[in-house]
């Protein structure tokens, strides 16, 4: 028997049995028909509810508009979210009556896939205050009417209309009032917001994503959720990372795509993690800048890479590609007289003005590149098993090039050796820029990450970090050139610069057998064999190059063969190509641990049974999120810790493209892999992000901060028709 | 750049990418590839040079009803493809979901309802919608010939499913196509949707 059949068969009984007046009803809150009346309609019943069964005025009746709901449907708050209508109600009251605007209590989040409502399930009541003012005579009976419209939804909508009505006697002496409705109604009064505190404070500030809220209550929280009350501020559906601070909670909210202007003032409803929800209006103020954990950046973070960036760019002085350039200037230092020691001084900076601007020139490129590639839709490129092949195949190149089958670098030193030899400043600059751009065949690894660290951060933390390399590419010449004497603390240009060249082909090569496997992984050993074909003819142009090199017929046969190389795997992965799923190994079971593939439902399903989710979004072209499962994931203890807290393993594999976990990515608000998140059994709870390079204790602190999984039953609301 | 560079560069620039922004008005609007009820492709940049108007609908919502039963929706689509907008209808349901139709029942659905846009794109994968982050039905998005995202939002400014309404609703759609064929600028360019939610694929 459905819901509304019971209550519809309750009132019914109600209606044969208690008498017209103010009997306190025996059915647990059903108030007598002959009061109110209660409209079934689909899918949730809709009625009038009064506190007391009569009026003594003046007086202030508690009433509401109380709905209960089929499971599963919803109605929705003032502000509905991303789509859906709060209910309405309009008035018709006799004289001597007024009433409040209907009041709302605190929602929940209602996720519909990509788009987030704003609502409330089970059964809600909203408050409404009448006024009775004197002019009621006892022994009247006052008629209060009310077109009630609403919207309730599940996959489907249906809006839905009433004509509700209370009939109250106007009594001479104090009613009393009715117990279940009291009940009820206090229930849901209690989680209408209230105002904050005048003690407390919300203050806000806009950043490029969005907004840091800041609650201080005086006590700290460890969570908390933001609805706001304006619409097309905040993005609805992006989750809201909390840190608890020392005096309340810090908030992290994205903004709505289409939001132009500075919003004045953030306002909406705050929910704390201990059930308490009041009004904000958040006023522009300074936020302590705290990150909640997984979110990449902040100043340690821009240090610690110009730091690196630094001592690489003073490493990148030893590659054969600068080291002479710089062994020579050292020595014309250390021959010239002192007089022309602050000449050289200044040299020294013009040098380093050369590098620099040559880097500034790479980042302005690569940023607006960036600006392209963001335009172009550019994304999943390493899915891509061209890419693969075209990567594998370049990377090869220049481990033939730098093992010695051919040489690259040192042709540019001569090339550049002309304008490096002009005298004055201009040589100066000139061998600033040459450094440079010689530097790059030496430099891959260091360079490499350096420019992958500044590209996926902000213009500013981008030159700052070339900015760092190249003044440790220049430091030394600088040193020099305040210091000519410690020329000779400098090795000879010699053989070892030589086997230094060939030993950084080491990695390189590295590199090519690890894209050759994640090649493999996506489109399979027979497009590989293809891929190896046109390493033998990139093998072949080499040595055309090394053969012969300086002449243009040569480099004319080298680059004929170098066409074929490339068009070879194209055409391997186009006739031999699988993109379908990759291998097992990334799903497998690993020892006691089973992970279960990704899929959008599983972790809902799983949080609705009452488990945590552990998400591992990881792809098999990603080398930190192979070393972080192999070291930390599948260690003993971790998955020890797995076992006892119970939690749902899922890996979520993006080695292919996969629109479902590029979503919940972006639900995390990550981009890419690796990103570890725990979704714990409360569904309303947010998610928590945990830091890409992973630790076995920020996994097991991770784990053990986790709630206890509650009962799926006590949680629900009893509607009071039950 | 040398190669490691070249790979890390777009090694990092895919983990930038794949955050790809939704439309947002004033940017390009997302190009988009799409079959429509007749079996025919159409990509967003096919129709440089002309209005686009995008329509999100799902027949059995009651706020996209409120349109079409009225016969709103269908005096819209008649009067601005005369001028020379193009209007595509897109279907974002997925398969199973509220409001999915074939190719078939679409184009039946059309002459039953004498709809006239320019094509109904059907879309079960949800691919063009969550381009443009589509979030109820009706969703109204207009493009102008240069590719720009010129309105999103709303079809007008009575959030109910009363078509009675429609009459003394501002027609959000229609005034920022008057405004932008006269090269004023667009008043109200951005409000906020009111519909169902788009049925999406793995959507409950």
């Amino acid at each position: 028997m459905t819901v509304s059949a019971a209550i519809l068969m309750v009132a019914l009984f109600a209606l044969t049995q208690s008498p017209v007046g103010s009997a306190q009803s025996k059915m647990s809150g059903i108030m007598p028909a002959s009061q109110s009346t209660q409209v079934t309609a689909p899918h949730l019943t809709a009625q009038l509810v009064d506190e007391e069964s009569a009026i003594y005025a003046p007086d202030v009746i508690n009433a509401g508009l109380y709905f209960t709901l089929e499971p599963g449907w919803h109605v929705y708050w003032t502000n509905a979210g991303d789509s859906g209508e709060p209910p309405t109600i309009q008035w018709t009251l006799p004289k001597g009556i007024t009433a409040d605007a209907m009041q709302f209590p605190a929602p929940k989040r209602l996720p519909l896939g990509p788009l987030m409502d704003f609502g409330y399930e089970d059964d809600v009541l909203f408050p409404i205050a009448l006024h009775a003012d004197g002019s009621l005579n006892p022994g009247t009976v006052a008629h209060l009417t009310a077109k009630v419209n609403w919207l309730v939804c599940r996959e489907v909508c249906l809006p839905g209309k009433a004509i509700l009505q209370m009939n109250l006697p106007v009594v001479a002496a104090k009613p009393a009032g009715n117990g279940s409705v009291i009940t009820l109604y206090q229930k849901f009064e209690s989680q209408i917001p209230a105002p904050l505190p005048a003690s407390d404070t919300a203050t806000f500030q806009q950043s490029p994503q969005g907004f840091a809220l800041d609650i201080s209550t005086g006590a700290k929280q460890s969570g908390a959720q933001f609805f706001p009350l304006d619409e097309t501020v905040i993005a609805n559906a992006a989750p809201q990372p909390s840190t608890p601070t020392a005096t309340g909670v810090e908030l992290t909210l994205k903004k709505d795509e289409n939001l132009q202007a500075k919003p004045q003032a953030l306002n909406g409803v705050i929910e704390l993690a201990d059930g308490s929800a009041y009004v904000i209006h958040a006023t522009p103020g300074a936020v302590a800048a705290s990150h909640p954990t997984g979110s990449a950046g902040g100043q340690n973070g821009l240090g610690k890479a110009a730091l690196f960036a630094f001592l690489g760019g003073i490493i990148l002085n030893l590659m054969p590609c600068v080291f002479p350039v710089l062994f020579i200037k050292g020595l014309a230092l250390v021959q010239s007289s002192q007089q022309e020691r602050r000449q050289l001084r200044a040299h020294g900076w013009v040098y380093t003005l050369g590098i620099l601007v040559s880097f500034w020139a790479v980042v302005a490129v690569l940023l607006a590149l960036r600006a392209a590639g963001h335009q172009l839709g550019w994304g999943f490129q390493f899915q891509s098993p061209i890419f693969l092949a075209v990567m594998a195949m370049l990377l090869f190149f220049l481990g033939l090039a730098l093992a010695g089958q051919f040489e690259i670098g040192l042709s540019l030193t001569s090339a550049g050796g002309s304008l490096a030899q002009k005298h004055g400043y201009a040589g100066s600059f000139f061998t600033g820029v040459l450094a440079m751009v010689v530097a790059t065949p030496c430099t891959a690894p260091l360079m490499g990450a350096a420019i992958g660290y500044a590209l996926a951060h902000s213009a500013l933390v981008s030159f700052a970090v070339f900015t760092a390399l190249g003044f440790g590419l220049a430091a030394p010449y600088l040193l020099l050139s305040y210091n000519p004497a410690w020329t000779r603390l400098l090795p000879k240009p010699g053989a070892w610069m030589e086997i230094l060249k060939q030993a950084v082909a080491v990695p390189i090569f590295g590199t090519v057998i690890w894209l050759v496997w994640v090649f493999a992984q996506i489109a399979g050993t027979n497009a590989m064999m293809g891929l190896l074909a046109a390493f033998l003819l990139l093998a072949i142009a080499g040595w055309v190059l090394g053969r012969w090199p300086g002449k243009t017929s040569a480099a004319s046969v080298a680059i004929l063969v170098l066409i074929i190389a490339i068009v070879v795997p194209v055409w391997a992965v186009r006739a031999f190509g699988s993109v379908g799923q990759p291998q097992a190994n990334v799903a497998a079971a690993t020892g006691d641990a089973v992970w279960q593939p990704y899929s959008p439902d599983l972790i809902a399903k799983e949080r609705a049974a009452g488990h945590a989710v552990f998400v591992d979004f990881t792809a098999s072209w990603c080398l930190s999120c192979q070393v972080n499962e192999r070291i930390i994931l599948d260690s003993v203890d971790v998955k020890q810790h797995f076992r006892d807290t119970g939690l749902t393993l899922v890996r979520a594999d993006w080695t292919n493209q996969d629109a479902d976990i590029t979503k919940a990515l972006a639900a995390l608000g990550r981009s890419g892999v690796p990103t570890y998140a725990i979704y714990p059994a409360d569904p309303n709870a947010d998610p928590q992000v945990l830091p890409e390079v992973l630790t076995k204790g920020i996994v097991i602190d991770a784990l053990n901060s986790l709630p206890k999984p509650q009962r799926q039953s006590a949680a629900l609301p009893r509607p009071i028709s039950q | 750049m040398r190669p490691l560079s070249v790979a890390t560069i777009f090694c990092a620039m895919l983990a930038l990418a794949v955050t790809v922004s939704a439309a947002k008005v004033g940017d390009p609007a997302p190009d988009f590839t799409g079959t429509d009820s007749n079996g025919q492709t159409h990509h967003l940049s096919d129709y440089r040079g002309k209005y686009v108007v995008l329509e999100w609908t799902n027949y059995n919502c009651p706020f996209t009803r409120k349109h079409y039963d009225s016969g709103n929706m269908q005096a819209l689509q008649k009067e601005w493809t005369a001028k020379g907008v193009v209007w595509l209808t897109v279907l974002s349901s997925a398969k199973g979901a509220d409001g999915y139709k074939t190719a078939d029942q679409e184009n039946a659905w059309i002459r039953q309802i004498h709809a006239a846009p320019t094509a109904a794109i059907l879309d079960p994968s949800g691919a063009i919608g969550h381009e443009y982050e589509a979030k109820t039905t009706p969703d109204m998005y207009i493009i102008d010939p240069q590719g720009k995202l010129i309105y999103s939002g709303a079809i007008d400014d009575h959030r109910t499913t009363d078509p009675a309404d429609v009459k003394q609703s501002k027609n959000y759609v229609s005034a920022a196509l008057d405004e932008a064929m006269a090269g004023q600028p667009i008043a109200v360019a951005v409000t906020r949707s009111y519909g169902c939610s788009v049925k999406y694929e793995g959507a409950d």
